[in-house]
């Protein structure tokens, strides 16, 4: 009975595991491939490394190298925004967690409430604003509107009302430290988990941001990489029929799109690994008694 | 150097919650002052208010001849030491002891100089390059000290800096500190819930209950004359035995009586108590210290003194002394300081505490001569000279 209970369990996870894992698979392998072989050798099979070569090729030669700009601008974009991010939402959780002032708990809900606001929705006032201010197609109507992250905000509010103990700022006023002081010499240092995760989370949510450039942008090298990736989709013979005809030789297949996309995440990944090595917990230990 | 005044200092919190009332108190140049009482009593509060982490709601707290009440914590020229230690964890030792100092913009050399001597002093020059995760809880104390001396501070504020140490290092840190204090000559101010601290390291305790000063003194004047119920029996470990008794007046002499026991008021009591006299026919509560037992038959001559009787509950033998706890036909005096000192030391019978019982439970501190056992019906003799007396009502001593 019991040996039935687990191979049941068994199945049904690896059931799961293969249905999530297969696509990732598939689309590790696809730039191994021709189009062609793609549609028909075993999903599973491994080409050769001359077809990412040659997929690399198609896709830099892609208008001009613009999936470099493209990245180039992702980048530009989601590092001004997550510094801004970390300048103005660490000091703004700490202040809403440990300052005491008329409207605390007004910002905190409100900020609350922005958190949970699906960004489309806030997209066209956004558009609106920035039309008013005549910044629209310019980066700073991507940055801007990203350089505010609530979600960043309440991270930082939830680690300074739980973490930190408040006889360790008590301790730097006594010692010496005016309130700004208490922060930078005190309060920031210790932050470094909730700064390396609002660093992740902004930036992994600006590099994603689809929408707003979409709508703010016109010319195709601003594009971040997530407009770019829809536009070289578009561009893709086997997903837009109208493309390739009247003379255009636009090398742009399945492999190359799936090489577009797996480049695309490498930075993500790079952001990520680096953030975890800060998020390592502990760091308050050992200054109070607990 | 500098001398504290609480000038009817009150904190009222946002809940209207009044955590310091009319706090009257000096404390001198030099002088190393212990605040006592039991938790919620208000003694942190009033430490945090001369350390300006708590604004003053009424009155005004004077460092010197400066009132402080505006003053941020940077401006008072104080060190504290918390409970908690509140060490910078990602500052090393030498960090966090110079810390203040580098704030003060403290020349490099003096820095220096003034870490190795406070390292020297407090035995932390080994540890000067760990963090403080890696130190053991009387270390860390150690370390929280010595950024508190490396100030030179005018005054130090002490908010229990030994309460998470084990028994044993207590007993020492407890001798450190006072000696540093001795040896700095700095006026400090030291909280704790620990009467024998209080005891043992102020030259003056001030005694706080419900966030009013009950008694200040020097440790044994709050010791031999409580002004007050809530003193007597909150300072003195084992407590003070508390009982319900009428004063008499029986052939033109003053009795206090107890169950069957007749305390006799003679000259000597009604002259270090005359008060007594105008209790006649009404109920006083009776205080005896444990020590002012004693085994019946290990005292000469107790044939006339006055004596309790009762069986032996339990037997504590602690080497020079046994302690005797042992029920005896008397009301104990129930009050709202009763329950207030039993709750505090943890006994949750206290809410249930009524006077309607016959029978207390004393304590007494005997010779370990002492043969009594648990169990033995027992003689105690009491010393009539060094009994207390209490208003029923007002708490007061009479």
């Amino acid at each position: 009975m019991r040996a039935l209970g687990l191979g049941v369990r068994t199945a049904i996870l690896l059931t799961f595991a293969v249905f999530f894992i297969a696509p990732v698979v598939w689309l590790l392998l696809a730039p191994t491939k021709s189009d062609e072989a793609l549609i028909t050798s075993s999903p599973f099979s491994f080409g050769d490394f001359d077809h990412v070569a040659l997929a690399w090729k198609h896709l830099d030669a892609f208008s001009d190298h613009v999936y470099r700009r493209w990245i180039t601008n992702t980048l530009y974009y989601a590092l001004s925004a997550t510094a801004i991010t970390l300048v103005v939402s660490v000091p703004a959780g700490y202040g809403l967690a440990l300052g005491n002032f008329p409207g605390r708990k007004l910002v905190l809900s409100a900020t609350l409430v922005v958190m949970i606001m699906p960004a489309a929705a806030l997209v066209l006032p956004i558009f609106l604003e920035l039309n008013a201010l005549h910044l629209i197609g310019s980066s700073l109507s991507i940055i801007l509107p990203f350089a505010f992250f609530p979600f960043g905000v309440y991270l930082a509010y939830l680690y300074y009302a739980t973490a930190i103990p408040r006889d360790l700022l008590d301790a730097a006023r006594v010692d010496g430290c005016g309130e700004l002081q208490t922060f930078l010499r005190v309060a920031l240092p210790l932050a470094k988990p909730v700064v390396a995760l609002v660093f992740f989370f902004s930036f992994v949510s600006d590099w994603n941001n689809f929408f707003l450039p979409y709508v703010m942008l016109a010319d195709s090298n601003q594009y971040p990489i997530t407009v770019g990736l829809s536009n070289l989709l578009s561009s893709t013979p086997s997903f837009n029929p109208s493309v390739g005809g009247g003379g255009q030789s636009v090398n742009i297949f399945k492999p190359e799109l799936a090489l577009a996309t797996l480049l695309a995440v490498v930075p993500v990944a790079i952001v990520f690994v680096l953030s975890q090595r800060a998020l390592v917990r502990g760091l308050v230990g050992g200054g109070v008694k607990e | 150097m500098a001398n504290v005044t609480f000038d009817g200092v009150s904190k009222v919190f946002g809940d209207g919650t009044r955590a310091v009332d009319a706090l009257d108190l000096e404390i001198h140049d030099g002088e190393f002052m212990v605040l006592v009482g039991p938790s919620g009593c208000g003694k942190t509060t009033a430490l945090k208010m001369v350390a300006g982490l708590e604004e003053v709601s009424v009155g005004a707290i004077r460092i010197g001849e400066r009132i402080v009440n505006d003053l941020t914590p940077k401006q008072r020229d104080i060190a504290m030491v918390f409970q908690s230690y509140a060490l910078y964890p990602h500052l090393s030792v030498r960090d966090n002891i110079a810390f203040p100092l580098k704030l003060k913009k403290t020349r490099k050399d003096e820095i220096d100089r003034r870490v190795r001597e406070a390292a020297r002093i407090l035995d932390l020059e080994p540890y000067l390059k760990r963090k403080p995760r890696s130190l053991s809880g009387g270390q860390r104390q150690r370390v929280a000290m010595g950024r508190a001396i490396v100030r030179e501070p005018s005054v130090f504020l002490m908010d229990e800096p030994l309460s998470n140490l084990d028994a044993k290092l207590r007993v020492q840190m407890r001798a450190d500190i006072k000696r540093l204090q001795s040896e700095l000559e700095v006026t400090t101010i030291y909280v704790t819930h620990d009467q024998v601290e209080a005891m043992t390291m102020g030259h003056r305790v001030a005694v706080l209950r419900k966030g009013e000063l009950q008694q200040v003194g020097p440790p044994e004047d709050l010791y031999q004359r409580p002004r007050n119920m809530f003193v007597g029996g909150f300072i003195g470990s084992p407590a003070m035995n508390m009982l319900a008794a009428t004063v008499e007046q029986r052939n033109g002499t003053f009795e206090v009586v107890a169950g069957e026991t007749r305390i006799e008021a003679g000259g000597e009591i009604l002259a270090t108590h005359p008060a007594l006299a105008s209790y006649e026919g009404r109920e006083v509560v009776l205080g005896i210290r444990p020590e002012g037992l004693e085994d019946a038959l290990l005292v000469d001559g107790s044939a006339g003194r006055p004596r309790l009787r009762g069986q032996a509950v339990l037997r504590e033998a602690l080497g020079a002394e046994t302690l005797i706890h042992f029920s005896a036909a008397v009301r104990p005096a129930v009050t709202d300081e009763v329950r207030e000192l039993a709750e505090d030391i943890g006994d949750d019978r206290a809410p249930a505490l009524t006077g309607d019982v016959e029978a207390a439970t004393l304590v007494g501190r005997f010779s370990s001569q002492s043969k009594i056992r648990e169990g033995d019906a027992i003689d105690v003799a009491i010393d009539e000279r060094a009994l207390h007396y209490f208003d029923p009502s007002s708490g007061d001593a009479i």
